[in-house]
């Protein structure tokens, strides 16, 4: 009887254990979503955060998408009705209509899917623009999308930090004219408006563009000049009452911040921390021979604002230069 | 073969194993201590807050007799922020260390010390600026 009792507990055992181990047949969703972040470079005001929603359903018709933010966006931000595809003959990116009524209502933004007999799987592009409010603070979207057949399905993304820094791209700097600049207004101002509008505590520093300078000739070109610099600035009638303070600028040739730079194939970022950390003991007063791509970090006189000047492109003809900003308040 | 003669050579050779995992010499910085007691710079290089080099080229004589380095600075260098490289002879080392912000509107010195850190030699490094 013994014998038999050990047998059959220990079939029991083998048994018991066996089926504990085995994978219960799980029924797959049939609607499922996944997100993408496209954006790399930090969150800045007046620069757009990108993703890519995708949503797919093996029962029903997709119907709607919705994104929701914990902080209302600036204009331009919602869904795009555009999903893409690579062409395989070009190898060029080729956009396909697949949504429509994108909406944004305060933090709410949600898109209508069309063709739904053939869409079953979309992916749709969501830009942010983070506003003024959403500065220095932590955003995060909850994404949702349901189908014909009543099913819903959401991800929640992690939480993103809007920079503080503020960006200007594309102001055009020219010898002579709009050549002084004031990183507090983010601007560049001619001598007249300047005296006009009496900004001369305001201007941090001077553009000029002088193919040589010295008395041996020696090659110049463009430059940015603090108003304490007499030596550069020594030929130029300045504006009325203009403050001569020494704003700190140290040139850098190797930064191309690709926000400022505009293009993509760059992923070189200035974030909150650079303009924070960046020191300028001994710092110039002065930086020259900018050439497309270069750019300096400049600290106000006044210790109020960091920030990188970029130069997006020089013109010793027209003796001009385009730069785009980069500004931090340091207090 | 005896006993006491393979107990004799296994101890020799432990004994030899032993002193050869001696520490080599090494100083503060963890640098090795060698036999060589040669002593001299054979390259200058001063670089701009943009890690460009400021120096004229062919302008920059080192003189290992008189221990003097001078060099020429492009019109426009601030000299009170650039950065100073040196190459120096196999194992010596350079005292203070290069390499740092550092103000050169004076001349600057610096000490060769030779890998067996027995032969120092004082540089003195004069970069002009172009006006």
């Amino acid at each position: 009887m013994k014998k038999i009792t050990y047998s059959v507990l220990a079939v029991l055992g083998i048994w018991i254990s066996m089926a504990g181990c085995q994978t219960k047949d799980v029924t797959p969703d049939s609607l499922r979503n996944d997100l993408l972040k496209k954006t790399t470079g930090p969150a800045v005001v007046g620069d757009r955060i990108e993703f890519a929603y995708a949503l797919g359903t093996t029962e029903g018709d997709l119907q709607n998408v919705k994104a929701e933010a914990t902080i209302a966006g600036a204009k331009g931000t919602g869904f795009s009705g555009y999903s893409w595809y690579t062409n395989r003959n070009t190898g060029v990116d080729q956009p396909v209509q697949t949504a429509t009524d994108t909406v944004t209502n305060g933090t709410v933004s949600s898109a209508k899917i069309i063709d739904v007999a053939t869409n079953k799987a979309v992916t749709l592009r969501y830009y942010y623009y983070p506003g003024e409010e959403a500065k220095g603070k932590d955003v995060s979207f909850r994404f949702s999308g349901t189908s014909s057949n009543g099913k819903e399905v959401s991800y929640q993304s992690p939480t993103y930090r809007i920079s503080r820094m503020d960006m200007k791209r594309s102001l055009t700097l020219v010898d002579g004219a709009k050549a002084y600049v004031s990183v507090a207004d983010m601007a560049v101002y001619t001598k007249a408006e300047v005296e006009q509008n009496n900004l001369a505590n305001k201007i941090d520093f001077v553009y000029i563009y002088r193919a040589t300078l010295g008395t041996g000739n020696y090659g110049f070109g463009h430059a940015i000049v603090a108003p304490s610099n007499a030596d550069y600035l020594k030929d130029v009638t300045l504006p009325t009452g203009l403050a001569k303070t020494r704003t700190a600028i140290d040139k850098r040739v190797d930064v191309k911040d690709a926000q400022l730079r505009g293009t993509t194939g760059f992923d070189v970022y200035i974030d909150d921390l650079d303009l924070q950390q960046t020191t300028f003991p001994n710092a110039a007063d002065y930086a020259y021979g900018f050439a497309a791509d270069q750019g300096a970090f400049v600290k106000t006189a006044d210790g109020a604002y960091a920030a990188y000047v970029y130069v997006n492109s020089v013109n010793n003809g027209s003796k001009s230069m385009t730069i785009s900003i980069k500004r931090l308040k340091l207090n | 073969m005896k006993p006491t003669f393979v107990y004799k050579f296994f101890g020799i050779l432990a004994l030899v194993g032993l002193l050869s995992c001696g520490k080599e010499p090494i100083d503060e910085s963890g640098l090795l201590i060698t036999g060589r007691n040669q002593c001299f710079m054979t390259f200058f290089d001063l670089l701009g807050s943009d890690h460009r080099t400021v120096l004229v080229s062919g302008q920059t004589v080192i003189d290992t007799t008189a221990l003097t380095v001078t060099a020429v600075a492009r019109f426009g260098t601030n000299m009170q922020r650039v950065k100073p490289y040196c190459s120096v002879v196999t194992d010596a080392i350079v005292e203070p260390t290069m390499g740092i912000w550092t103000d050169y509107t004076q001349p600057q010195k610096y000490t060769v010390v030779s890998g067996n850190r027995q032969v120092r030699k004082t540089y003195t490094v004069t970069v002009t600026l172009q006006k």
